[in-house]
């Protein structure tokens, strides 16, 4: 593997990374907010938020990808590729983090809430000060799991031309005609940055992990 | 009977501080509350005692409104709990949040907020509902905790307290709104028996430096030293009230002997 092909899989590295953490970005508070409509049952948008889960939930990463990359123009709005990427991605995320939330708030100790409401706390008062502080820190494992996913599954952007690791990776095994040693630097990549992720989840966790327990 | 207690009683006539009168509820076909009225005037500490499901938690509960009552009316201070003057528009969140935060509740399960020091449980609603100067409520705090017996829990997490030192800081938690009425749903139930004196120790103190309580308790001993009023359910009505002297030593109806027997004998 020549210098050159290195660093187009490092570019490749770059745009899997920015492109996912910009999904992970949109998509972690994205899919709180509809966690928040479904567990609130607010009318009307509680229930476009279940439809919403479970339409993401069953459509391919790649073919949501091909459907805003392709179908949004036809509607009439243009979308360049990597916003296409950051869609597809934030979108499909949202609908799982929005499970991962509601089970975490379905969970919550209604003690806790009951008492703040005694103590005059009002509805986003309480969701601020007592049920986030502890709801992100039972609901972080699963997220991170999800970012994981999320950073595996990114190589679905390729598809619409997106040059992230897998695609750098096979190209240049198409120009050297030697597919493997791209193909197991790209596997390396992954690896470290999932690892990276779980390391930093296991940090915030030691940091901020104390008397999260039971009252 | 304490000197305080007879005080209270023969105190001039004030607005009672609750007053809660003809209160239903019914739970589907349950009927949980049947025309139950109590009254409890500035500085009395009045004892709700009655077998488990005659409806006095569910009092308690619409007193906060945290359960709507089908009919009936309660009254903090003579202002009207959750419909606007009138009786007829619901209160909002916020016009309830205001007549929640003058009266502390002290729960059976103290419900403590877990990721919160002890001190940061205690300050929480006064610092962001009252909205009062963190300095000034963080000294308050540490006199109350000086009160109950935790200075040194301070910067303790709840996981860290035993059952009885939870409590006495949801105690001092309810005291920091600087409630007109004290609210406490059986705070000694889910308690040890060798923790029960810590807390009742704490409840009686309170009682005789004046403030206003309803204490839905188990307490007998509690209820009759310290009791102005001592009010019996049963089957969501009040089937006896009285002074603790009179209820305990000669109950007037035939449910409180009942009642107190096997509260005796137990």
């Amino acid at each position: 593997m020549t210098l050159n092909a290195f660093l187009s899989l490092l570019n490749g590295a770059g745009v899997t990374i920015s492109v996912s953490l910009a999904g992970i970005a949109l998509g972690v508070p994205f899919g709180l907010a509809l966690a928040l409509l479904r567990w609130q049952r607010v009318p009307l948008l509680a229930p476009l938020a279940t439809v919403y889960v479970s339409l993401l939930r069953s459509t391919p990463a790649v073919t949501l990808c091909l459907l805003i990359f392709f179908a949004l123009p036809v509607i009439g709005i243009e979308i360049d590729a990597l916003s296409a990427a950051v869609a597809t991605l934030a979108l499909n995320t949202a609908a799982f983090n929005c499970e991962i939330w509601r089970s975490g708030l379905m969970n919550f100790s209604r003690d806790q809430i009951e008492a703040a409401r005694t103590f005059g706390m009002s509805g986003p008062l309480t969701f601020r000060r007592i049920i986030f502080p502890q709801l992100w820190r039972t609901c972080l494992p699963s997220l991170v799991n999800e970012m994981t996913l999320l950073i595996k599954s990114s190589t679905a952007i390729a598809v619409i031309g997106v040059a992230e690791i897998t695609r750098a990776a096979i190209r240049i095994g198409a120009q050297t005609y030697d597919p493997l040693p791209p193909m197991l630097v790209a596997t390396g990549i992954y690896i470290v940055l999932v690892l990276v992720f779980v390391g930093l989840q296991r940090f915030t966790e030691r940091v901020y992990g104390h008397a999260g327990g039971a009252a | 009977m304490t000197d305080t207690a007879s005080e209270s009683r023969d105190a001039p006539v004030l607005a009672p501080v609750l007053e809660i009168s003809g209160l239903t509820k019914t739970f589907d076909d349950k009927v949980v509350l049947d025309g139950v009225s109590l009254t409890v005037a500035r500085g009395q500490t009045v004892c709700l005692l009655g077998p488990s499901g005659s409806g006095k938690s569910t009092l308690l509960r619409c007193v906060n409104w945290l359960e709507k009552p089908d009919q009936g009316t309660v009254l903090l201070c003579g202002e009207r709990i959750g419909m606007r003057p009138g009786g007829v528009v619901p209160m909002g969140n916020a016009e309830l949040a205001k007549l929640r935060m003058r009266m502390g509740t002290v729960f059976q399960h103290f419900n403590l907020w877990p990721h919160l020091t002890v001190l940061q449980n205690i300050i929480e609603a006064p610092v962001h509902v009252q909205k009062r100067r963190r300095e000034e409520v963080i000294a308050e705090a540490e006199a109350l905790l000086e009160n109950v017996g935790l200075a040194d829990k301070r910067d303790a997490f709840p996981s860290r307290l035993s059952g009885g030192q939870k409590q006495r800081v949801g105690i001092a938690r309810a005291l920091a709104m600087k409630p007109e009425l004290l609210l406490f749903d059986e705070p000694t139930s889910a308690l040890d028996p060798e923790l029960v004196g810590e807390v009742v120790a704490v409840m009686k103190s309170l009682s005789q430096a004046g403030s206003t309580m309803l204490v839905v308790t188990h307490e007998m001993g509690f209820a009759r030293e310290t009791a102005d009023k001592v009010v019996l359910m049963d089957g969501g009505r009040v089937v006896e009230e009285g002074g603790p002297e009179e209820f305990f030593g000669n109950p007037r109806t035939e449910r409180a002997r009942q009642f107190l027997q096997r509260y005796v004998s137990a």
